[in-house]
């Protein structure tokens, strides 16, 4: 897929949030460490643009506007409606949802839709960039970190690591919005 | 730390608004950590407070020091141009790690390499009548960059050479709990844990924190001392083998062109990190694409059109001769957001203004901050840095860049470190150079 044109108005602070706090719901993250109030890297911005680029704006609006029809109900409950998952074949924009959580949990950026055979990705388009690959919430889960480059302090492997909670991981009901 | 906690609490949603942080103060104070006064929480608002923190800590350190070594209240920095500085007076790492493990002093003279003894004959005498290190000329001696990346050479051709020293909390720490041997480390029950500054609810220090600061120094013409913080030193080159020389020493006025100061401090146990340059070292990348060049630098001849940039010098590397290599040092853009380079231009305009209203001639005036890193998420071990890459260009000269594990993230590197046996050393290196 080729980039599309920038979008040409200005992002607002509040799409951001609206995009974190969803991304929030789908990936079961707590929204303030996808996107913190003192954020040095801006993840949810450069993913927000990133996508938008990807996917054009409209159909991200349209995405983020389902998400705000329903962001009071409990993440479950989102994440389930958003990427469709009772039914058989997700619609376009459930797709568009599916590319947004392995965005966040891979780095990189699967063309929404395309899925190769039996049922796994298929090679990303891109690594979005080192930022992405480094923060990619894969290793959060697994409590690790990625190759060649740790957040541990020396001889961390020598201890169990830290409950998923203090990876960030909403281990809760929650999620959007927190 | 808990306003900080506080703050985050209160405003996490509320938008970043500009917001103008407290003046830098000439005062021989350090601060004990940063004062945050900004209402909402942003890097936005934050940087600026962090930046005056940088600014009142440059000062403080450069202040004229008293008989004790702290600043001299009955003085003020620059008042006659340039001053003998505090933190010139703190110990050099290369004399507390000394051979066998012997027991460092604070006050004791600085020892001097066989090769310069005939040199610093006269100011032995001086430390004789004053009975402590504080006239002393420095030995500086090292000229290669942290983890051995090369040296950097100026126009002249000369080795650029370094200095580390640490603040009497810093020292102390590492007496108390005998860290200055093999077998004091060896003999430790982890965590180390330097001691934290600190400042109560209206900015007032309450403790200083360990302190480290690392100094780059090139040899100057005495005609240039009136632009640089300078002194004279005997500039040693100890033997080497490969390539082959023998010992040297010189003695030599060096003009400051780095200051990299680290300190531990209550809100920050990943240490806040200050470094500045001297204003002559190099233009941005931006300056050389524009095209918008002074006519010299420190360290880039914007005469040279083919001179490639950022370059190691070839091997072999010999301090004890002029180089005909002169490094072409360029500063790249390190920053993600625009307040990191904005906040570091507001504050370095309103601090040189400050010391140039205490004497138009002040040498103190050509210093600039770069930037201050510090933990946004001080509960993380790596504390998730703002700014996420910070160099110096005469001190961390090729790993300037953004990407991970590579370029230069003070903190990112410096939870590396360890002592000589495997255990953390609370982001400093020095334990490592224990014997």
């Amino acid at each position: 897929m080729t980039r599309t044109v920038p979008p040409a108005i200005p992002i607002l602070d509040s799409d951001i949030q609206d995009f974190a706090d969803m991304s929030a719901a789908l990936t079961g993250f707590q929204s303030s460490v996808l996107k913190p109030a003192l954020d040095p890297v801006g993840l949810a911005r450069e993913y927000y643009v990133f996508a938008v680029q990807q996917v054009g704006e409209s159909a991200m609006a349209t995405l983020v506007n389902a998400y705000r029809a329903i962001k009071t109900q409990p993440a479950q409950q989102i994440a389930d409606t958003l990427l469709e998952t009772s039914g058989a074949s997700p619609s376009s924009q459930a797709q568009l949802a599916q590319s947004i959580v392995a965005m966040w949990y891979l780095g990189s950026w699967y063309v929404p839709g395309v899925l190769g055979g039996g049922g796994f990705a298929p090679p990303p388009l891109q690594v979005i960039s080192s930022a992405a690959y480094t923060n990619g919430l894969a290793w959060r889960v697994m409590q690790s970190h990625p190759m060649g480059y740790s957040q541990f302090t020396f001889g961390y492997w020598s201890q169990a690591p830290g409950p998923l909670s203090s990876f960030g991981v909403n281990t809760g009901n929650g999620g959007g919005g927190q | 730390m808990r306003r900080l906690i506080f703050l985050l609490a209160a405003t996490l949603l509320v938008p970043a608004r500009p917001q103008t942080p407290p003046p830098i103060v000439l005062s021989p104070i350090i601060p004990g950590d940063v004062n945050v006064t900004a209402t909402t929480v942003s890097i936005d608002t934050f940087q600026p407070d962090f930046d005056v923190y940088s600014w009142n800590t440059f000062i403080a350190l450069n202040w004229p020091p008293a008989a004790n070594g702290n600043g001299d209240p009955n003085q003020t920095i620059g008042q006659n141009g340039d001053n003998d500085t505090v933190w010139e007076h703190y110990r050099d790492v290369s004399d507390i790690f000394l051979p066998g493990g012997a027991r460092p002093t604070w006050n004791a003279p600085m020892p001097i390499p066989n090769a310069c003894k005939v040199l610093n004959k006269g100011n032995l005498e001086v430390v004789t009548q004053i009975g402590k290190n504080l006239l002393t000329p420095a030995v500086v001696s090292a000229m290669s960059q942290p983890f051995n990346t090369g040296p950097i050479i100026d126009q002249n051709g000369v080795y650029t050479r370094f200095q580390i020293l640490v603040n009497k909390t810093m020292f102390d720490y590492i007496l108390a709990n005998s860290l200055y041997s093999k077998a004091g480390q060896k003999a430790f029950t982890p965590p180390v844990n330097f001691t934290s500054g600190s400042i109560d609810n209206n900015g007032k220090t309450l403790v200083e924190g360990a302190i480290m600061v690392k100094s780059a120094w090139k040899v100057i013409a005495a005609a240039d001392k009136a632009r640089f913080h300078s002194q004279d030193v005997l500039v040693y080159s100890p033997a080497s083998k490969n390539p082959k020389y023998p010992a040297k020493c010189m003695m030599k006025t060096v003009g400051l062109v780095g200051l990299h100061v680290g300190h531990k401090t209550q809100s920050a146990p990943q240490w806040l990190w200050s470094t500045f340059e001297h204003v002559d070292n190099v233009p941005t990348d931006a300056d050389v694409k524009s095209g918008k060049l002074n006519a010299q630098y420190n360290y880039y001849n914007p005469g040279c059109k083919t001179c490639k940039v950022n370059q190691i010098p070839p091997r072999p590397w010999n301090p004890t001769k002029v180089s005909a290599f002169h490094s072409q040092i360029v500063r790249m853009n390190q920053f993600n957001l625009p307040i990191y380079a904005a906040s570091a231009a507001a504050r370095n305009s309103d601090a040189q203004k400050l010391l140039l209203g205490v004497n138009p001639k002040s040498v103190w005036a050509n210093y600039e901050l770069i930037s201050t890193m510090w933990p946004t998420d001080p509960k993380q071990p790596f504390g998730a840095p703002a700014p996420t890459f910070l160099a110096n260009t005469t001190l961390e000269t090729y790993i300037q860049g953004t990407v991970p594990n590579v370029s230069s993230n003070c903190i990112e590197c410096h939870n590396n470190a360890t002592m000589t046996v495997p255990v953390p050393s609370d982001f400093t290196y020095v334990l490592q150079r224990a014997q």
